[in-house]
């Protein structure tokens, strides 16, 4: 038995291999169940994917950096739940490749945001958070307000997302870009597909205010009135373990 | 650098290069219309400038054989350098977010100045610039030190300096532009990844053909820890990446995994490019460099395979003690849990085997400023580690969590141990490497220790004390049971420990300032005089007295 | 045999406890071998050995 010791560390190949069979198998141990998950999950039915408006906010909250001071991650302790609503569950981030739970929050819990506050305070709160509420430590994004928004990769964008296992249709991967615009301009043509497409439940409005062209304001904002929207589940959860 | 090569290596050099110029104008072709355009003439035009430099240098006469006999350092003598200014550039970032934190306005309405896009270049540029360049140049030197073997080529360690500078540099103007896959300490995107794959294999590569050629049939735990550190953080950059690209011309690509496979794939990456980058790794210099300095064998070199081993094994275990009361689920938290609290073994083994190997030298570490910064990292690898594993139990991570508390941990190891160890272990060999015979200024190390120490102190102490107040107050309840502080209450009492934060942050800045600074210098004193056999003789033989 | 969630999560628990303590057990014994006594005190030295700055060979 000591000879294979004596070959191990006399041998650089040996340690090699040694240093990877102990190392690879503890995270595989922790990860690898994790991918049987799906059947101990809760199931919702109710669950919808995100509109290519909200796709292109979500990329816009990434590429801003939101993740680093606000999570989206209520745990299952009293005072957030008193706080910020009911915990989070898995599957309310099935869809989020990759998730934004965060490990940090400088601000709030962002979890259950959607439909809290107007599209307007949104607006207004992103082009200067101090107008709103003095003390806070946010940046102002006021280029959002001027940066139009790009769609035309967005039919790309949804047909990646349904590789990684979103379960897109093709109907709405063709209209991606058409579905974008409908969402924030409720008067036009292209609204009443979305609805369609989407749920009835989907928000269609003027996010930044303005109807007519796309605003990365109008997509963030709708990112972030979705946000904790896509189902039911966490409060039919609560309910049923009260009762 | 082209002097060094001998003419397969010099055309090995040209076809790389140009390799990569055709790869930066297919990305800048490919990718017009989007981000990724941007970084494709960034790769193309650096690949241009090097390969119009080799082409100058191309004629230069051939190395002499002369060169086996000795070690290849100048690969190191450059990774010094560039960690210094990695460490400079990242460090100042940090002071200036921590800035922004207190005075966001700061911002001027300017994206790339706002705090999301500059967080990643402070954590990037010192965790990978100032880090991993620290990590390539002193594995390259005590590899050859204690293989007793010359590097196989000359052309492969500066592919893999270089290479992982441009990765840098792609990651860090990717952030300022806009480019980044959020997940945290792995946010440059897809190219950059594949990019660094194909460096870090050639990283390994040298490892593996330098060992091949030693002289002592055994291998010196220090290089244990380097491999580890390569092996590792290997399989966690190839898993934790792995992602679609929305198509070939776009720098925006989508991970493989989603929600709670993903997060527990992050923090299984996060935690472990800890435990193997920022652990592993600078605990391979620490192996090398303090008992170096010291003039002393290491403690118990029976201690430090076990502590290798505890490590290797256990950190991997470890992450999901970051997702302690969400959706994960609850065996999967218990064990990282325990496995969390068990690490404190082999962690205070290294630790206290560090400073025992010290014992009895301590006058050494009294009267010189860089074994001090040594000793001074081996304690603060001990608190942290304990803190580490205290803060992993999940009744105290349910307060630390999501807070201050956690910044302030992970400067506590990236400040104390990280930057400590590194900046012991560059001044002890600086001297060395450019031929001089000593540091341009003791004094300046002096100081430079005095402003790293307070600094850290400063910086820790206003993130503990601020993180338990956040904590504290986020779960107070008043006597009618509804929550006591609302969310901006906690915001407001952070204020002043935001700024206490940015003064300790300045002070490390300028130590590390001050390090950079006596390095230029040190290189700039006249060479020393080389002790060469031949130069006290006459060059004719002398008359014999009485001829 | 069902590859179900908690077949996976079981073997996990099980295999993952037993794979931690045999690894343990090998890496103290070969440690702490009597034999290999000598070699770990000579490796110890290699840092600090006043030998010529320069490759063997």
């Amino acid at each position: 038995m000591f000879k294979f010791h004596y070959r191990l560390e006399r041998s650089a190949i040996g340690l090699v291999a040694f240093i990877i069979l102990v190392a690879s198998i503890g995270g595989f141990i922790e990860i690898a169940p994790l991918f049987t998950i799906d059947e101990t999950v809760e199931k919702a039915e109710d669950m919808r994917v995100f509109t290519p408006l909200e796709v292109a906010g979500r990329n816009i909250y990434i590429r801003e950096g939101c993740y680093a001071c606000h999570s989206q991650m209520i745990r299952t302790l009293r005072d957030e739940v008193d706080r910020y609503g009911p915990y989070s569950l898995a599957v309310e981030s099935q869809y989020d490749h990759p998730q934004l739970w965060g490990s940090k929050r400088t601000g709030p819990d962002l979890a259950r945001l959607g439909n809290k506050y107007s599209d307007s305070w949104h607006t207004a709160h992103l082009y200067n958070p101090r107008d709103l509420v003095p003390q806070s430590k946010m940046p102002a994004y006021r280029w959002l307000l001027r940066d139009q928004l790009r769609t035309d990769d967005l039919g790309n964008q949804l047909a990646a997302l349904r590789a990684v296992g979103v379960p897109y249709t093709d109907e709405q991967i063709a209209n991606a870009a058409r579905d974008a615009y409908g969402q924030a301009n409720p008067d036009s043509a292209e609204a009443p597909g979305v609805a369609e497409r989407y749920g009835e439940a989907t928000n269609i409005r003027a996010f930044d205010g303005n109807q007519g062209p796309l605003t990365d304001m109008d997509a963030l904002v709708a990112y972030l009135q979705m946000l904790g929207t896509l189902t039911d589940a966490a409060f039919t959860t609560e309910t049923a373990e009260a009762e | 650098m082209l002097a060094d090569f001998t003419r397969a290596e010099r055309v090995g050099a040209l076809l790389i290069l140009g390799g990569l110029v055709v790869v930066g104008l297919a990305m800048a072709i490919g990718g017009r219309g989007d981000i990724l355009g941007v970084h494709g003439w960034l790769v193309a035009g650096l690949s241009l400038a090097f390969f119009f430099g080799a082409i100058r240098q191309f004629d230069l006469p051939e190395p002499s054989a002369a060169r086996l006999s000795e070690y290849y350092d100048a690969p190191t003598r450059a990774g010094i350098i560039l960690t210094l200014i990695w460490g400079v550039i990242g460090m100042a970032a940090g002071f200036w977010v921590a800035a922004l934190l207190a005075w966001p306005d700061l911002t001027f309405d300017v994206a790339w100045l706002s705090f999301g896009r500059l967080r990643p270049i402070h954590t990037s540029g010192v965790i990978f610039g100032f880090g991993g360049n620290a990590l390539i140049a002193t594995s390259l030197h005590v590899l050859q030190r204690t293989t007793r073997a010359r590097l196989p080529d000359a052309l492969s360690p500066w592919f893999v300096l270089l290479g992982y500078n441009l990765f840098c540099i792609v990651a860090a103007s990717g952030y300022l532009i806009g480019v980044t896959q959020s997940k945290e300490y792995a946010e440059p995107e897809w190219y950059a990844d594949i990019w660094l794959v194909v460096v870090w294999v050639t990283y390994f590569a040298i490892y593996m053909r330098t060992l091949a050629r030693r002289k002592e049939p055994h291998i010196y735990v220090a290089n244990w820890y380097y491999m580890a550190f390569i092996l590792v953080v290997a399989i966690l950059h190839i898993v934790n990446n792995l992602a679609v690209p929305v198509s070939l011309g776009s720098a925006k690509s989508f991970s493989l995994f989603a929600g709670v496979q993903d997060a527990m794939t992050q923090w299984w990456y996060g935690h472990n490019a800890v435990a193997f980058f920022l652990t592993a790794g600078f605990l391979g210099m620490m192996y090398y460099y303090l008992p170096k300095r010291a003039n002393r064998p290491i403690f118990s070199y029976r201690m430090s395979i076990i502590s290798f081993w505890g490590i290797t094994f256990m950190y991997m275990w470890a992450g999901s003690h970051h997702l302690h009361y969400t959706a994960l689920p609850h065996w999967v938290q218990t064990l990282g849990m325990a496995f969390s609290v068990v690490l404190l073994v082999p962690s205070w083994a290294s630790a206290g085997n560090a400073l025992l190997t010290l014992n009895g030298a301590w006058h050494k570490v009294r009267d010189d400023a860089v074994l001090r910064f040594m000793a001074l990292a081996a304690i603060f690898y001990g608190i942290t580690t304990f803190e580490g594993s205290f803060m992993a139990i999940r009744a105290v991570n349910s307060l630390s969590h999501y807070t201050d508390w956690t910044i302030g941990h992970v400067h506590a190891g990236a400040l104390g141990w990280v930057a400590m160890i590194t900046f012991g272990s560059l001044y002890s060999i600086i001297p060395g490497m450019f031929k001089k015979e000593r540091l341009y200024s003791q004094k300046l190390v002096e100081v430079h220790f005095w402003l790293a120490l307070s600094g850290t102190v400063i910086y820790v102490f206003a993130m503990w004390n601020s993180g338990v107040i956040q904590g504290l107050m986020w779960r107070t309840y008043d006597e009618s049971g509804t929550l006591t502080y609302s969310f901006l209450d906690s915001l407001e009492a952070m204020h002043p420990y935001y700024i206490v934060r940015a003064f300790g942050g300045l002070l490390f800045v300028l130590g590390a300032a001050t390090a950079l600074y006596n390095t230029i210098m040190t290189i700039r004193m006249p060479a020393e005089v080389e002790p060469d056999r031949g130069q006290d003789l006459p060059a004719e033989p002398a008359l014999q007295a009485g001829e | 045999m069902p590859f179900d969630h908690d077949t996976v999560v079981g073997f996990s628990k099980s295999f993952g406890l037993i794979y931690l303590v045999v690894l343990s057990v090998i890496c103290l014994a070969w440690t702490y071998w009597p034999s290999n006594k000598k070699g770990f005190d000579e490796a110890a030295k290699m840092p600090v050995l006043e030998e010529d700055d320069r490759p063997w060979r």
